[in-house]
Order: C-alpha cells, then sequence, then structure tokens
C-alpha cells in the first residue's frame, strides 16, 4: 500500500471504520515511515471535516459524530509517541472546558458541542453535568483553558451561567478566559445581559464563534 | 411485576459501567444493529404511514432494544436490566387508564388505537415560564375556562418579589409553592376547582423542591399529575427515583417524562423510532408512571415538526397505542411562536399525525419551541383544542395527506421560525383577551385549514 492509499484509508477509516481498524492503519502508516503529522492532517483530519459537514446538512447524527471522534483518536493514540520523540506537536485550535451549569442535568446538547468542537480541532475537557460555578472556574484553572463553554437547557438553570461570569470578575479572572453560553432557552440578548463573550445557537455556530473568539484573542 | 423498591434495588446491584461506555459501547451500536436486525426504515414521503404490521415490528424491536439496553442509573453508574418476560408481563398487567381530577372533573384517561374517531384527551396549557403572578393566573384561568379541557399544565414562574428562581435553591422553593397555589386558585376562579393539573411541579427543577411543594396544604392532591423524567437517552438519576418514590407512598400519580432526541444517540429517524416506542415501556415498568408525557424532538431545530419527527412521533406512537397500555399524553414543539401562522401550521400537522395514530392524548403544542419567556397564550390551547377534535375524524391516510399539504406551508422556514410574540404583546395583561390583530390571524388560518377540508369549530 503507498502513501497516498494509507492516507485515503485514514480519512475512510475515520467515518465508517472502528477503533480497533484505525490504531492498525495508524501503525502501518508508521511501519511505512509516513510522517505523523502528515497522516494526521493528510488523512485522519479529513475525515474529521467530511464527517462534520455530513453532520451540519443532517446526513449524519450525533452516534456517527462520536464514532468518528473515538476513531480519530485511536489512531492519533498511536501516532502521537512517533510524533512527540520527533518534536512534533498537532495543532490545536485551543483548550475548551466544557460542562453544564449547576442544576442542569440535560447532557445531549453540550455532548454535540463537545464532539463538533472536538472534530473542529480544539482540545476538549468535558466536565459533565451540574457543575457548581466555583467547581468550574476551578477546573478551567487547572487545565489552563482558553474557553469556557457553559450549557444550560432549562430557565431556572440559566442563572447559574451568570453566576460563573460575575465569579470570574469577582475572582479578577474575567479576562483570561472566553466564556460561550449555549442551550435551548438561551439567546444573544441573554448572552450581552450577563456578559458572556459569545452565544451559540448551534453546535457549528458554537465552534464559528470560539474559533472567531480565539483568532481575535491571539 | 417488578415494584419501585426492585427497580431501586437494580440500580444499586445492576451491572456497572461508565456512563461513557453505555452511550457509545451499549446503547448506540445496539440501536443501529437492531434498526437493521428489523428492518426498520423512514419513509419521507409518507409522515404519517397506515401500516399494523409494521407497527408491531416496531413494537418488537424496541422490547428488543429495552432487553439488550436496559436504562442506565446516572447515581450508582449501574444498568437497570428487565427480562423480556418482565416487560412483557408488565404489559399484560398494566391498566391502561388513570384516574385524575377531583369532583365533578373526576375522569379515567385513557387509550385510544389508531384511526380511531373518538376524540383524545385534551390536555390543555405548559409549563413555559411566566414572569408575573398575573399573567400567570389570567393563562391558567382561561386554559380552564374552555370547557371541552380534562386537565391542564401550569406555567413556571421565573422569580419571586424580583429574585430569579435558580434551580435547587430555596427562592425556587418560595416559587414553586407560590406557582402551585396560583394554580389552583386561578382554577376555583374559573369555577373548576376540581381541574387535574398534570405537569406538577412545573417551577421545581430539583427533587426537593417539588416533593416539598407538594405537601397536600399547598392545595395538591394524589390525582393530579407529577412529571418524573427520564435523562435522554435511557438514563435516571436519584432526583427523579426520589420523586417517584415519594408519590408511590403517597398514592400520587406518576407522570413519566420522556423526550428522544432524533439525531442524538438514538441517530436517525428509525432508531428515534424504536427508542421512542421502547419509552413507553421505560414509563410503565421502571418509573411506574401512571400516565405519560412523551415529546419527540429535532436535535438541530429543537422542534417537533420536522418531517422526520412527525413520521418517528406517528409510527411510535401507533406501535405504542396497539402493544402497550400507558395512557400517553403526547406533546409536540412547535418552531414558530404565538400570533404567527406557521405555529398553527405546525400545530395542525403535528396534531393530525399524533391524533390519528392512536395517540390517547394531545396536549397543546408548545410555542417557539418552549423556551420564549412568555411565549404561549391561551389562544394556542383553544386553537388545539379544535384542532384536536376535527384531527379525530381523519385516518392515518387522510391525516397523511393532509399533514404533506400542511408540510408544504412551512417546511422550508422551519430553521428561521418566527418566534412570535409574548403573550403580553397579543393579549391584553387586564382583561386577558387576545388582540384583534391576533383573532384575525386564526380567523385567516382557520380558512385557509377549511380549504384543505379541516373544519374547525
Amino acid at each position: 500500500m503507498d502513501k497516498h492509499r494509507i492516507l485515503e484509508r485514514l480519512t475512510a477509516v475515520v467515518i465508517d471504520g472502528t477503533e480497533e481498524e484505525a490504531k492498525t492503519l495508524a501503525q502501518t502508516a508508521v511501519a511505512k515511515g509516513i510522517d505523523p503529522l502528515e497522516a494526521i492532517e493528510q488523512g485522519l483530519s479529513k475525515g474529521m471535516t467530511l464527517i462534520g459537514s455530513k453532520f451540519e446538512t443532517g446526513e449524519a447524527y450525533l452516534p456517527e459524530l462520536l464514532m468518528a471522534a473515538a476513531n480519530f483518536n485511536a489512531a492519533v493514540a498511536v501516532l502521537k509517541p512517533v510524533m512527540d520523540a520527533q518534536k512534533k506537536r498537532m495543532e490545536r485550535l485551543g483548550k475548551v472546558l466544557i460542562g453544564t451549569v449547576k442544576g442542569d442535568v440535560h447532557s445531549i446538547g453540550k455532548d454535540i458541542v463537545a464532539s463538533v468542537l472536538d472534530t473542529s480541532g480544539f482540545e476538549v475537557v468535558d466536565i459533565g453535568v451540574d457543575n457548581p460555578s466555583l467547581n468550574i472556574i476551578e477546573e478551567a484553572e487547572k487545565i489552563q483553558a482558553d474557553v469556557i463553554a457553559l450549557s444550560s437547557v432549562m430557565t431556572t438553570t440559566m442563572p447559574a451561567q451568570r453566576e460563573v461570569i460575575d465569579t470570574l470578575k469577582e475572582m479578577g479572572l474575567r479576562q483570561k478566559y472566553i466564556v460561550i453560553i449555549g442551550g435551548g432557552p438561551v439567546n444573544q440578548e441573554w448572552a450581552d445581559r450577563i456578559g458572556a463573550d459569545g452565544y451559540g445557537k448551534s453546535a457549528v455556530d458554537a465552534v464559528t464563534i470560539a474559533k472567531d473568539l480565539m483568532a481575535r484573542k491571539k | 411485576m417488578t415494584n419501585f423498591l426492585d427497580i431501586c434495588e437494580r440500580a444499586i446491584q445492576g451491572p456497572i459501567m461508565t456512563e461513557k461506555d453505555f452511550d457509545m459501547k451499549v446503547f448506540m451500536p445496539k440501536l443501529s444493529e437492531l434498526v437493521r436486525t428489523y428492518g426498520i426504515k423512514y419513509d419521507k414521503d409518507n409522515p404519517v404511514p397506515c401500516d399494523d404490521k409494521a407497527a408491531d415490528v416496531l413494537f418488537q424491536a424496541a422490547v428488543d432494544f429495552l432487553v439488550s439496553v436496559g436504562i442506565y442509573c446516572q447515581d450508582t453508574n449501574r444498568v437497570i436490566r428487565f427480562t423480556k418476560e418482565e416487560i412483557l408481563k408488565g404489559i399484560a398487567a398494566a391498566p391502561g387508564t388513570c384516574l385524575f381530577g377531583e369532583g365533578k372533573e373526576a375522569r379515567v384517561f385513557g387509550m385510544r388505537r389508531p384511526d380511531d374517531k373518538t376524540v383524545p384527551w385534551l390536555h390543555v396549557g405548559s409549563g413555559i415560564v411566566t414572569t408575573t403572578e398575573e399573567m400567570f393566573t389570567n393563562k391558567v384561568e382561561a386554559y380552564a375556562s374552555i370547557p371541552e379541557v380534562q386537565s391542564i399544565s401550569i406555567p413556571a414562574l421565573d422569580s419571586i418579589r424580583g429574585i430569579p428562581v435558580a434551580a435547587g435553591s430555596p427562592v425556587e422553593l418560595y416559587a414553586a409553592i407560590r406557582g402551585v397555589k396560583i394554580g389552583r386558585d386561578a382554577l376555583i376562579r374559573a369555577g373548576r376547582p376540581g381541574l387535574p393539573i398534570c405537569n406538577l411541579v412545573s417551577t421545581a427543577a430539583s427533587a426537593v423542591t417539588t416533593i416539598a411543594a407538594s405537601a397536600p396544604q399547598f392545595g395538591l392532591r394524589p390525582t393530579d399529575g407529577w412529571l418524573c423524567g427520564t435523562v435522554a437517552e435511557n438514563k435516571l438519576e436519584y432526583g427523579t427515583m426520589n420523586k417517584i418514590a415519594y408519590l408511590l407512598n403517597w398514592g400520587g400519580n406518576v407522570g413519566a417524562e420522556t423526550a428522544p432526541i432524533l439525531g442524538g444517540y438514538c441517530g436517525g429517524p428509525a432508531g428515534t423510532a424504536i427508542a421512542s416506542t421502547a419509552y413507553m415501556m421505560i414509563g410503565l415498568l421502571a418509573l411506574k408512571g401512571s400516565y405519560q408525557l412523551h415529546f419527540p424532538v429535532h436535535f438541530k431545530y429543537g422542534c417537533s415538526t420536522t418531517r422526520d419527527v412527525l413520521w418517528v412521533v406517528s409510527v411510535s406512537c401507533q406501535a405504542a397505542s396497539r402493544n402497550i397500555p400507558m395512557p400517553v399524553i403526547w406533546l409536540g414543539y412547535m418552531a414558530g411562536g404565538p400570533n404567527t401562522k406557521m405555529y398553527f401550521y405546525e400545530s395542525a400537522a403535528w396534531l393530525l399525525a399524533a391524533t390519528a395514530s392512536g395517540a390517547p392524548s394531545v396536549q397543546t403544542p408548545h410555542s417557539a419551541k418552549a423556551v420564549k419567556i412568555d411565549g404561549f397564550t391561551p389562544m394556542e390551547c383553544r386553537f388545539g383544542v379544535d384542532m384536536a377534535k376535527a384531527a379525530a375524524k381523519n385516518d392515518r391516510g387522510q391525516a397523511n395527506e393532509l399533514v404533506k399539504k400542511l408540510l408544504e406551508k412551512y417546511e422550508s422556514r422551519i430553521d428561521k421560525a418566527p418566534a412570535g410574540d409574548r403573550y403580553q404583546d397579543c393579549y391584553n395583561v387586564t382583561t386577558g383577551r387576545p388582540s384583534e390583530g391576533y383573532l384575525r390571524l386564526v380567523g385567516e388560518v382557520k380558512e385557509e385549514l377549511a380549504g384543505m377540508g379541516i373544519s374547525l369549530a
């Protein structure tokens, strides 16, 4: 199998392969001496872009997206030690801490946004549901996040989004983070009122906003 | 039949696994496999199919799915499992009825079948947030003043004495108790104090608030209904289980609240149809519901009126109505809001799909995806009642043709649906009467529907 064919198969394995197949193919790429960064950028990432486009147009759903992300990560786990040895780094767009706020246990919307951010090149740390404000901030500090993404699906948990932002201000940390918000009852007006940096109407929207805000930050 | 303590025990003793493994290694692959095994196929050309055999195959797939996947308890990280025999015995033992209301409003809520010409149980109102107590009272009084109405949902309060309601806070408790009292008082003002409130406790997000506000001195009775929800998909947490344990000890009506999300973990329409049908069995067996509130929605659009979600509603409603004796209140989320024609086109389509498919009850379709504060009015309730009565005159074949015509009117605009007006924008807040403009708009919609052969009172 030549290099071109391996890169094509890396793209394909992300979309409709298994984690085992992705690992095996990544091992083949390493064995054939393909630059691991090239294997990611010209192979695996193309698959992620394709599945992301299908998700956006409604041709793929969350299961396909999650499976693709799992395949991608399985292959990267094989390639990363080689990259580390070569002192090469995979370019990530930024580090995002994502979770639902205190009192909100609805995870699917947050899961979708996390997956789309991941597949779009962000490093994502998902802290799950029902997070007290201070915990969110502590986690963001711990991982040195660039972006804090807060999900709220109920009108009664929306005030907790404001609480995170107000607490960041009180702690003198507001300028350190980009804070984006989302969820069913959330809108731009609410984002403006509580001083969020951005509002994502959809998962794809959230990625666009996060990219834009990260570019401005840099 | 298993009782709720058995469920609690299984939540402690069932197989342990991480939530991620449950989603990735159990739920999603099994659903995908069963879609193939049972040959479940989405038919975009027929949003309201007419195929009893296919409905029964879908039911079998849903039984298989529940046996294979179970329900995940998020607090214990264990899976609550059922055998096929337990499921079938539970279904065989289910009464298919629920007693609601007091005095002259006391009624038995029961089942309907696909193509059933009886009018479904008419449940009106919503838990959409209302900002003032005055509007709250006006709305509930107006809902209850619709003579055909058999049960209602009351709004949620977003603040009390100007303090915003935060989930799980003491302020939430004050607001929840206040909401319950206003709701009951409004029913008294409408002359129907015995009418059951079936979305309790609307202002309470947390279990402790629900349980506290349910103390009888605040006005609630076991013949009202409490919503106890699963987390999408196939997940339960202790908050919900605590509410159920309390209600079962008191003898209150547990309303199993379930909402499969098309495009989420269920994948496409075929997988969502299986999960949607299985939820009726989860409501019956795991949540011990005496009734159910069920509302499939689209992950991207946040509404129930896309063509694929209408199909899911129709087929899973047919499968459940034919095979699972659980009185379900079917609820749809509309993309359009109050005082927009879009809302009424969607509402008509959704009510036709659900009613002709055998929905035991239909609730007033919720406006503006149920996220617009004050974005719900009694006008939608009145229309919903009239439309449900009109829809009951149609069989699945007729409903299918009408739904297709209605889809032509709104389908292309669903992504940019108008959120419409707030109550105070299209109603006189003091008198509780709709504006001339809103009355005119509804009149125009009724004329359009009449032109399609749908005659509303």
